[in-house]
């Protein structure tokens, strides 16, 4: 082997640690009462797939761990088994120690520990009888055997008009041919563009089975599925061509297979492919396909020549092309023969091959969507661009700024060409930004084993569900919210869901119940942590702020006495045992989401539960806001705190002894922030009725700002004042306008809290 | 700072480094060249609440905010007022990028650190804590600033160890 693997280990590492992480979220899911065949299958896979990888470079601790793993669940897949509570267990446990391995491994080491022995033999103990040995124990599954398999297949033609399916978001014909191929061998008969698409497939399942796979997408109607005489038996051949839709990646692979069927010797090809190098089988096939090789298969050539595989294949090639850079440098293997590097090996022994292929076909359908959509880059450089296309924004801006006192008659050109380029720069900046968009999964998808895990050790019931985990937001916010959400939720389970037998006593289930929940509202995002416990206990939280004498008004609101569980160093070590409330560390997530120009609010029920609301900006780069003068400056307000604006009068202004001024709003008081008084503007304040009253939401409630005059709504990108300056009371941070000028952006929060100083 | 400022004033090979000199009021006053970015001219600035009116605001710089303070607020040098002539020296120090208002840029002067006298412990506008020594350049004397202490000092409000003073 000629090639340097270990150029490849980062991309190794990274995709096993996904593989990982996707096993594991699927054995949370997995239902073991009535386990999905499907979910087990992508268990399998995410097993299979991490095996490959491993022998493949060599990390034969992780190979042979995986291996046993994956012999339990094939067993469990092809339901010769049921899944137990145990088993989800010991596969748990067999993550965390691959895991384990896979950090060791990154770092170089090898990872010792007799967890690992200990997790193998619980495997195999579960696993129970011995199962067929594999021919490569390290690298090779476990063939499955399922006779006449094959031989049962039939082919079918379906017909159907692709505008008719519904597909769901990111789903496409692709997708729903790799669904397709987990029955059976697929054959695209006609182009992919065509109005009415003809697929073969070939599979040993019976017209209901496809008709109920196109049920999920389609009206039945729509699709006409008959019997293919034509190719109806032997079906080896629409089974290879499967293998080739499925595994895009190493193109024309399959034609080891369909070398089954040519008039080759066959005892040579069972040769070849016995030991699983099916994957760079240019080889085996050669003879047969040069034509297809001329047809630019190239090294991985070997594609079967006949024409309805062709189609397939070609567009398999053309999958590869799009962006399976991954092993292109691979083909140096062909050299040592047949290519023994085999990655991703599969079962493919030959006679088994409709059957074993099922599975792994399947497993690159999400290779593809991932490997042709993303390519690792450091954030730095991310940033960097964002910065860069700011300061295009705000330059654009200028220039427009400057030709405004142009004659637009004849300056024509320049005009057209300034909005060409605020067009695209605005376009330019939103395509930046999104570089930086995560889905909330990535943050979410740690949550179902920490609840499992908290949850057993405490001895409580609770099940998490997940809502909106595909809502976008910043990576640095994601990054940044995961500790705060993990606290919640350990919070949420420790002292916010009862015992079970609590929850008996009080009329309610057993098991608890504990929300996560992400969506987009306005310019923010909100991330809810709900749960149905037993809410916040208001006397015990007063009580509390009388002995460390924090001062409470005198009959506080329920909004302030929930907020005292932010206060720092009210949650002590005795009262997370003594009270059912929370308080650990509380202070720290309020001042991390602040820190991330979020907020924090907390709804709670006696008896009922605990609703926290995060509610975050979608990025922390670009902020929208609307922009508000006073005297002669203008100052930003961030559109999320903004309730509504309004024209007062007089008789809505009220004093308080005292208490400073209040409007009256809706028949509501509320606290009346003067900005001018609060930053010590100059010049000559004009009547409060003459200026404009903002509500903005804070989070000691609502209040009331005064401002001279609304301008105008902006999108800002905003900058750090304490870069060069120092933090400001008042003010989060700054921006530059479209005149060059510098804006404050105003943290309402803090105004509303300046405010009760300066009153 | 000050061996910062030492280490970047030593390369010239003659053991002589250059600096800027100023005006404020009557005193000139010099200036380590290689904490300068760039001298301009005074722009609109944009306030900034409660902070110290030598403070002036802040201003963009080709998208960098940079703070403005004015020395002759901060050393009461009587007649301030804001023309075309009036200077900002932008100064790049201690990683901060902050912009200073003096009455004119006069010179750069090449000076050996033998040529720079201690001072004596009088007053000047500004506290001898700041100051790095004296010299003769024409018979005029100048002050030579340590730069980069003055501006990291608790007294410029600058940082954030003053907050609480002037919130």
């Amino acid at each position: 082997m000629t090639i340097d693997m270990s150029r490849f280990y980062q991309v190794f590492f990274d995709e096993a640690g996904e593989h990982l992480a996707a096993m594991e979220a699927l054995l949370l899911e997995l239902d073991v009462d009535a386990p999905d065949l499907e979910t087990l299958n992508a268990i399998f896979r995410a097993a299979h797939s991490i095996k490959g990888g491993a022998g493949t470079f060599g990390f034969l601790d992780m190979a042979q761990l995986t291996h046993v793993l994956e012999t339990l669940l094939d067993r469990l897949r092809k339901q010769e088994t049921r899944p137990t509570v145990e088993m989800i267990d010991a596969f748990l446990g067999a993550g965390d120690v691959l895991k384990a391995q896979l950090a060791a491994h990154q770092a170089g080491a090898e990872y010792e520990d007799p967890r690992i022995a200990e997790v193998s033999a619980r495997l195999e103990r579960l696993s129970g009888i011995a199962v067929t040995p594999p021919v490569s124990p390290a690298l090779q599954p476990p063939s499955p055997s399922l006779p006449g398999a094959d031989a049962s297949a039939s082919s079918w033609l379906i017909e159907f008009r692709p505008d008719a399916i519904d597909f769901q978001s990111g789903a496409n014909l692709h997708a729903l041919r790799d669904v397709l191929a987990e029955m059976g061998a697929v054959e695209w008969l006609t182009g992919e563009d065509a109005e009415v698409c003809v697929w073969r497939l070939t599979t040993e399942f019976g017209r209901e089975s496809i008709v109920e796979t196109f049920a999920f997408v389609c009206d039945p109607e729509c699709v006409s599925i008959q019997a293919d005489a034509a190719v109806s038996s032997p079906s080896r051949a629409p089974s290879d061509a499967d293998d080739e839709a499925g595994f895009g990646f190493f193109a024309g692979a399959p034609g080891s297979e369909r070398f089954d069927e040519s008039p080759l010797d066959q005892e040579e090809t069972a040769d070849l492919n016995d030991p699983g190098f099916g994957f760079f089988a240019g080889a085996p096939g050669s003879e047969r396909t040069l034509d297809q090789e001329l047809d630019g298969f190239g090294l991985f050539g070997g594609s079967p020549g006949m024409d309805q595989v062709a189609a397939v294949a070609n567009q398999a090639r053309d999958e590869r092309e799009q962006g399976y850079g991954f092993f292109d440098l691979a083909p140096g293997a062909p050299e040592t023969g047949v290519g023994d590097a085999a990655p991703y090996d599969r079962p493919a022994s030959g006679r088994a091959a409709p059957v074993a292929a099922t599975p792994t076909a399947v497993a690159p359908t999400r290779r593809p969507a991932a490997a042709d959509t993303s390519i690792r880059v450091g954030v730095e450089k991310v940033d960097q661009l964002i910065n860069l296309v700011g300061e295009l924004v705000i330059t654009h801006a200028m220039l427009a700024e400057s030709a405004s006192a142009l004659d637009p008659v004849i300056h024509e050109r320049i005009f057209s060409g300034l909005s060409n380029l605020e067009r695209n720069s605005r376009d330019l900046q939103q395509a930046v930004m999104s570089i930086r968009m995560l889905p909330i999964s990535f943050v979410f998808n740690r949550f179902p084993r920490l609840v499992r895990d908290t949850a057993a050790s405490l001895g409580k019931k609770v099940t998490l569900k997940l809502i909106g985990e595909d809502t976008e937001l910043d990576k640095g916010l994601i990054e940044r919210l995961a500790d705060p959400l993990n606290h919640l939720v350990r919070n949420s389970i420790d002292h916010g869901i009862e015992q079970p037998e609590r929850r008996r006593e009080a009329g309610k289930s057993e098991t608890g119940e504990i929300t996560l929940r992400a969506s987009h509202r306005g310019g923010s995002i909100l991330v809810e942590v709900r749960d149905d416990g037993a809410g916040l206990d208001r006397d015990k939280l007063l009580a509390k702020a009388v002995q460390q004498g924090i001062p409470m008004p005198e009959n506080p609101s329920d909004k302030e006495v929930w907020q005292l569980i932010f206060h720092a160093g009210f949650s002590t070590a005795e009262r997370v045992t003594d009270i059912s409330g929370r308080g650990v560390g509380m202070d720290v997530v309020r001042r991390n989401i602040e820190a991330m120009n979020g907020r924090v609010e907390i709804d709670s029920l006696p008896g009922r539960g605990t609703h926290i609301t995060i509610r975050l900006p979608l990025t922390l780069a670009i902020l929208d806001g609307l922009s508000v003068r006073m005297g002669s400056e203008l100052f930003i307000l961030p559109l999320t705190a903004i309730q509504e604006s309004l024209q007062p009068t007089r008789d809505q202004f009220k004093t308080v002894a005292g208490k400073g001024q209040v409007a009256h709003v809706n028949g509501d008081y509320l606290p009346l922030v003067v900005l001018r008084e609060v930053f010590h503007l100059d010049g000559r304040p004009p009547s409060h009725e003459d200026g404009i009253l903002v509500i903005v939401d804070t989070n000691e409630g609502r209040a009331a700002l005064l401002v001279d005059e609304l301008v105008a709504q902006h999108q800002v990108v905003i900058k750090s004042l304490e870069t060069n300056y120092r933090k400001v009371d008042g003010v989060s941070g700054a921006t530059i306008m479209g005149d060059g000028r510098v804006a404050l952006i105003l943290d309402v929060d803090a105004l509303v809290r300046l405010n009760r100083k300066t009153v | 700072m000050n061996d910062e400022r030492k280490d970047g004033a030593m390369i010239n090979p003659e053991g002589a480094s250059e600096y800027l000199t100023f005006t404020l009021g009557d005193e000139e006053y010099g200036i380590d060249i290689l904490k300068v970015q760039e001298i301009r001219g005074y722009d609109a600035v944009t306030r900034i609440a409660n902070a110290p009116a030598f403070i002036k605001g802040v201003i963009n710089m080709r998208g960098v905010i940079v703070p403005i303070l004015d020395m002759r607020l901060k050393f009461n040098l009587g007649q301030v007022d804001y023309n075309e002539f009036t200077v900002v020296i932008i100064l790049n120090v201690a990683e901060r990028v902050v912009g200073i208002v003096v009455d004119g840029v006069s010179d750069v002067i090449a000076l050996k650190r033998e040529q720079i006298r201690p001072a004596p412990e009088f007053g000047a506008l500004m506290d001898t804590a700041y100051i790095d020594g004296l010299t003769t350049l024409d018979d005029r004397m100048i002050i030579m600033v340590d730069i980069a202490k003055l501006i990291n000092s608790g007294e410029m409000g600058l940082v954030d160890q003053v907050q609480t003073g002037s919130a």
